[in-house]
């Protein structure tokens, strides 16, 4: 048994945890969500390389709240996600325990201190792929740029894969399904997609933890998470608010200081 | 070239109710003539103003768009303003992510008692917007959208 | 339009079409508004189904007779066609008042306030965080610019508190929270124990005589004299009862003594008092909480507060006073002698940046004076000087006040800065720069030097700011919700302010602005339910299992400048949260729509300039 299982299975049998959400094996060759609710099915749960979804979306589902105390499988993307949810009071810390895994390594975190520290010695990874991408792109002039999301959005079929993979996209309802007034147009055209992305950007400014996950989640491969990052890292640039370091931290976009700079005003 | 001189762009200015608006009035009690190509709308405080507004008059054809209200400090209900100094920073760093021109929309704070400068803020945007040409940035992604 | 005549078609046009929205296209709305709007409801039509289009000040006044601008002229009318066609009608918002007030802070100001609502018949609590009222008022000695004595002239309306039955007096006491909303607040008081059945002590001061811990320098005597640890802080306190201060009272720190116990006549001693907490439902509420003056321990360059012989004003005033340590006699406190030379330097720390006090603490000038012109009189033999920066009097008969210290009483002015106090063979010196004489250096032996240091916000105005959901300036003062216009309201609805809690101020001043903070509190009061605009904010409500698409994610709390938004529990039959959402509250919100413009799913809107009124508009523009 490995590590994480046997942890897992204490949870399980102490009682601490009556659901355990983690990754198991699925078809052909792709981990899956699992939740384990008994001892026995402990063998279920796997970690490795393959495990980069975030499973902190199931947090906020009701199906999932009636299972009762939840235990989480964490990768250090999806800690900080839950430590956003809980400063956003989408989540109660003393409803749900974490198993963060980091490569071999199982670490229990039980409360919002423990959750901060491992935050705290777990920086954000930029895949070297989306590395490669923002580098380019900051080399670009505005048309350049905006040829270049004119191309990548072209490929958006607004399927939403994006959004139900992200543990912050948890509004009850999202702007896109407003049509009183219609925001956001309904159909995938370029303007449409245009819309909707930097709606979500603007959405996750200061509330984005970098986890890669909607960009994994992309079926066009857009590397869709850029602006929702490029979002965030610009509040922290500007405003100095880390998302998903601090359980109590205040909403980043919705406070101020009166001497924020700003060179654009008249 | 004939084209670009009659070339009469349009442009939407949201502006909160007691600085920029009562600025704009103030202007037209003391008779300060200005371009007119700008459209007010009214609302009670900048932290009002919702950046889908200012997209969706893009969209629609405007060729600029004016942001404008009270100076820092001077909110009429304190701080509305300053919260959405910080998104208009963010809002603009997106845009200028996406590759969008960010010349095309700006932004001043004028107080209830600078009439003067409400006419000159206008004159300048228009001015600048002038020699930019109409917008097609956002009415071309509609046309795709449309087509 | 706004004629009889032109009102009157409006009116009728109302009646005749049965018309179910007005577009008056006239002036701008800041001007009348109002009057087409009480017109729409004289004909039966809600007021918020009228809106103006600015057609004068901000198009014909502006542009001249062209095409362009009457194309403007059409967009500006259409645009808001569009939108009234959204207007809903709003209903002006009733919410009931509690016609009592609190006061916080007995100084001058606070009890000037509690006085003008009290004599007005509405009930008050006056809470006071020191065991007597009074404030810095009953320290000084003589005030300017009549000279009368302080004493005299505030411990009548201090008795006046104590025995009005319409103020329940707490001192020793503070606010530890305040929540609600205007006409409808609860405060939580905490009233220290005092150690002493107040109803039972008959003030005697057989115990403070009996107290054998005499040397703990006295707050009232700004540390020249000295009290006992049992003490009533000056002879004519209110209310006349001691406290005992238990972090000096040899009983509460070792645990032996009760000697006060043993003399009081009227067994009013209570070691084992608890603090008091209080919940008291509010109305309205006035902060007078003062300020404080800096230390000269704040000055490095006058000593850092090691000379006995340097001193603030507030020292100097109780060695004038006929109360104090010296009886009324100036005497220096190093070694008691009589001061022939005494130095006043005015703005001590007050304009200075450098010491992060940008600002003038308006009083000194004048106490300055004042303090030079009492010496005079006091010791005709001594000589008098002034170091000052400018002098200003500005103030029914101040400047006349200080021409007469300086014509009448031969008090010397200097103008310049001091650049250092420092002893030389046991005599402080005074050096600085005669800015008239071209900055010429002077230095002046001084037997006693009293510092001018600036009034500054007490200590913990932050935290009492954010106890009270108040805000306040870099300086710690509270904010006044506008300079000019609202000097005595604060941003938050119901609560106001008077005194030297707000800026550094002057007795009349102070009395002036609680006075004012009073007859906002008793217009208040004057109606059982208040009447609110409805443009405020709303939170939406769906059918189950949603009840609103708010997440409840609180992004829209910290965007309110009011604290206008708090949370609401959803509950199932059997009491569980099923979901928390947020709530205006419609007594706090001012309507400025700020928290609209952040909800993501758009979950809360603004009555009046809704989501579907603003997007109209702009559709339309482009129609
Ligand atoms: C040296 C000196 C000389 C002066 N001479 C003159 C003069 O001659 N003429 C003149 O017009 N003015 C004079 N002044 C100014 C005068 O003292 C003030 O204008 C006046 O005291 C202001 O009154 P106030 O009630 O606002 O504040 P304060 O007098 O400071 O009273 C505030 C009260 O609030 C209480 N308090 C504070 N915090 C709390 C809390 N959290 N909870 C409950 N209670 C609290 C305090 O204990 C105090 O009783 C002089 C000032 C100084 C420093
Ligand atoms: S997952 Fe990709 S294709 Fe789907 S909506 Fe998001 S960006 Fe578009
Ligand atoms: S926007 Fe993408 S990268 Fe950011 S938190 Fe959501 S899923 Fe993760
Ligand atoms: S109204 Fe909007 S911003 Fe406020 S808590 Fe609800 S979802 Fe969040
Ligand atoms: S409209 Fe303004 S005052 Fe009202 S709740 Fe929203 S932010 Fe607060």
């Amino acid at each position: 048994m490995s590590a994480l299982q046997v942890q897992a299975g204490e949870l399980l049998a102490s009682g601490k945890a009556e659901v355990v959400i983690g990754y198991g094996e699925g078809t052909r060759g792709r981990v899956r969500p699992v939740f384990v609710r008994t001892r026995a099915d402990v063998s279920l749960l796997v970690f490795d390389g393959r495990c980069t979804a975030n499973l902190t979306v199931y947090l906020a589902k009701p199906e999932v709240g009636r299972m009762g105390k939840a235990a989480i499988v964490a990768t250090p993307g999806a800690v900080r996600s839950l430590i956003q949810l809980i400063a956003e009071h989408q989540v109660d810390p003393g409803e749900v325990v974490v198993l963060a895994a980091d490569d071999d390594a199982v670490t229990l975190l039980t409360d919002p201190a423990a959750l901060e520290a491992y935050a705290a010695a777990h920086p954000v990874t930029i895949p070297p792929e989306a590395k490669a991408v923002t580098e380019s792109l900051a080399r670009m002039s505005a048309q350049e740029r905006r040829a270049f999301w004119d191309a990548e959005l072209s490929r958006c079929f607004k399927c939403y894969a994006c959004r139900s993979a992200c543990a912050l996209c948890y509004c009850t309802r999202c702007i896109t399904d407003m049509n009183q007034p219609q925001w956001v147009c309904v159909a995938p055209h370029a303007l449409g997609v245009m819309e909707w992305h930097l709606n979500r950007a603007m959405h996750m400014a200061g509330r984005c933890v970098q986890c890669g996950s909607c960009t994994s989640a992309c079926p066009a491969g857009i590397p869709i998470g850029l602006l929702a990052m490029e979002a965030s890292r610009s509040v922290e640039k500007e405003f100095g608010a880390q998302a998903g370091l601090r359980c109590d931290a205040p909403p980043a976009l919705s406070s101020f200081a009166a001497d924020d700079r700003e060179s654009f005003i008249l | 070239m004939t084209t670009e001189l009659t070339f009469e762009p349009k442009i939407v200015a949201f502006v909160c109710n007691w600085c920029t608006y009562a600025g704009a009035d103030l202007t037209g009690t003391s008779r300060i003539a200005y371009a007119s190509n700008v459209r007010i709308m009214r609302f009670p405080c900048t932290g009002r103003i919702d950046y889908n507004l200012v997209l969706k008059a893009l969209e629609q054809g405007a060729d600029g768009i004016l942001i404008s209200g009270c100076h820092p400090n001077d909110c009429h209900y304190s701080t509305g303003n300053f919260h959405a100094r910080r998104r208009w920073v963010v809002f603009r760093h997106m845009m200028e992510y996406m590759g969008f021109d960010l010349r095309r929309v700006k932004f001043a704070w004028v107080s209830a008692a600078e009439g003067a400068k409400w006419a000159e803020v206008v004159n300048t945007t228009v001015r600048e917007i002038r020699e930019l040409g109409p917008a097609t940035e956002y009415t071309e992604l509609h046309r795709k959208g449309v087509a | 339009m706004c004629s009889d005549p032109g009102q009157n078609m409006i009116k009728s046009a109302i009646k005749e079409k049965n018309l179910t929205g007005v577009v008056v296209a006239a002036c701008s709305p800041r001007m009348h508004e109002p009057t087409f709007r009480r017109a729409c409801a004289e004909a039966g039509l809600n007021p918020f189904l009228c809106e103006m289009a600015n057609l004068r000040e901000q198009c014909s006044w502006v542009h001249p007779r062209t095409d362009a601008t009457t194309e403007k002229a059409i967009d500006i009318v259409s645009m808001l066609v569009a939108k009234v066609k959204r207007n809903a009608p709003l209903f002006p918002i009733k919410v009931p008042v509690t016609r009592t007030a609190l006061v916080i802070g007995g100084g001058i100001a606070g009890i000037q306030s509690a006085l003008d609502i009290a004599n007005a018949g509405r009930q008050v609590v006056l809470v006071e965080r020191e065991p007597s009222i009074g404030g810095h008022m009953s320290q000084l000695s003589e005030t300017f610019p009549t000279l009368d004595c302080s004493q005299c002239i505030l411990t009548p309306r201090m008795v006046e508190v104590a025995q009005h039955p319409n103020i329940t007096l707490h001192t020793y006491a503070e606010v530890e929270s305040l929540s609600g909303f205007i006409g409808n607040f609860t405060a939580r008081i905490r009233k220290k124990a005092r150690s002493i059945d107040e109803r039972s002590c008959t003030g005697c001061g057989e115990c403070v005589t009996a107290c054998p811990i005499k040397k703990i320098p006295s707050e009232f005597n700004a540390g020249l004299g000295l009290r006992s640890a049992i003490y009533v802080p000056f002879p004519q306190a209110v209310p006349n009862k001691p406290v005992i201060d238990r972090g000096r009272c040899t009983y509460f720190q070792k645990g032996k003594c009760r000697f006060c116990e043993t003399k009081c006549p009227a067994k009013a001693i209570r070691f084992d008092q608890q603090d008091e907490i209080l919940d008291i439902a509010v109305g309205a509420v006035v902060v007078s909480t003062g300020f404080t003056v800096v230390e000269t321990s704040f000055f490095p360059e006058y000593g850092y507060g090691l000379y006995k012989d340097v001193i603030t004003g507030l020292q100097f005033e109780r060695l004038l006073s006929a109360s104090g340590p010296t009886l009324g006699e100036v005497r220096r406190p190093s070694d008691g002698k009589t001061p022939k030379n005494v130095v006043f330097l005015a703005c001590a720390g007050s304009r200075d940046p450098a010491k992060g006090i940008e600002y003038c603490s308006k009083i000194c000038c004048m106490y300055t004076a004042k303090h030079a012109m009492l010496y005079r009189h006091k010791v005709p033999d001594g000589d008098a000087t002034v170091f000052y920066m400018d002098i200003r009097a500005a103030g029914k008969g101040y400047d006349e006040f200080v021409r007469r210290a300086i014509e009448d009483d031969e008090v010397r002015y200097i103008r310049g800065r001091v650049s250092r106090v420092f002893e030389r063979q046991g005599k402080l010196v005074v050096k600085g720069a005669d800015t008239l004489l071209g900055g010429q250096q002077v230095e002046i032996e001084a037997d006693l030097v009293v510092l001018a240091s600036a009034a500054v916000a007490n200590p913990g105005a932050e935290e009492l700011a954010q106890r009270l959901h108040v805000s306040y300036d870099g300086h710690s003062f509270f904010s006044e919700a506008h300079p000019k216009l609202r000097p005595v309201e604060t941003n938050s609805a119901g609560i106001f302010l008077a005194g030297a809690c707000q800026a550094p101020k002057d007795i009349p001043e102070s009395v002036g602005q609680a006075s004012a903070a009073a007859s906002k509190v008793v217009g208040l009061f004057s109606c059982e339910e208040l009447t609110r605009e409805p443009v405020i904010a709303v939170v939406n409500r769906t059918a189950p299992p949603a009840y609103s698409t708010c997440a409840g994610c609180f992004m829209c709390r910290s965007a309110c400048p009011f604290n206008a938004i708090e949370s609401e529990e959803i509950k199932g039959r059997d009491g569980q949260i099923l979901k928390t959402l947020a709530r205006v509250n419609p007594g706090l919100c001012q309507g400025c729509g700020t928290c609209v413009a952040f909800c993501r799913s758009k979950a809360i809107d603004l009555q009046g300039f809704t989501h579907e009124q603003m997007y109209a508009q702009v559709m339309d523009l482009f129609a």
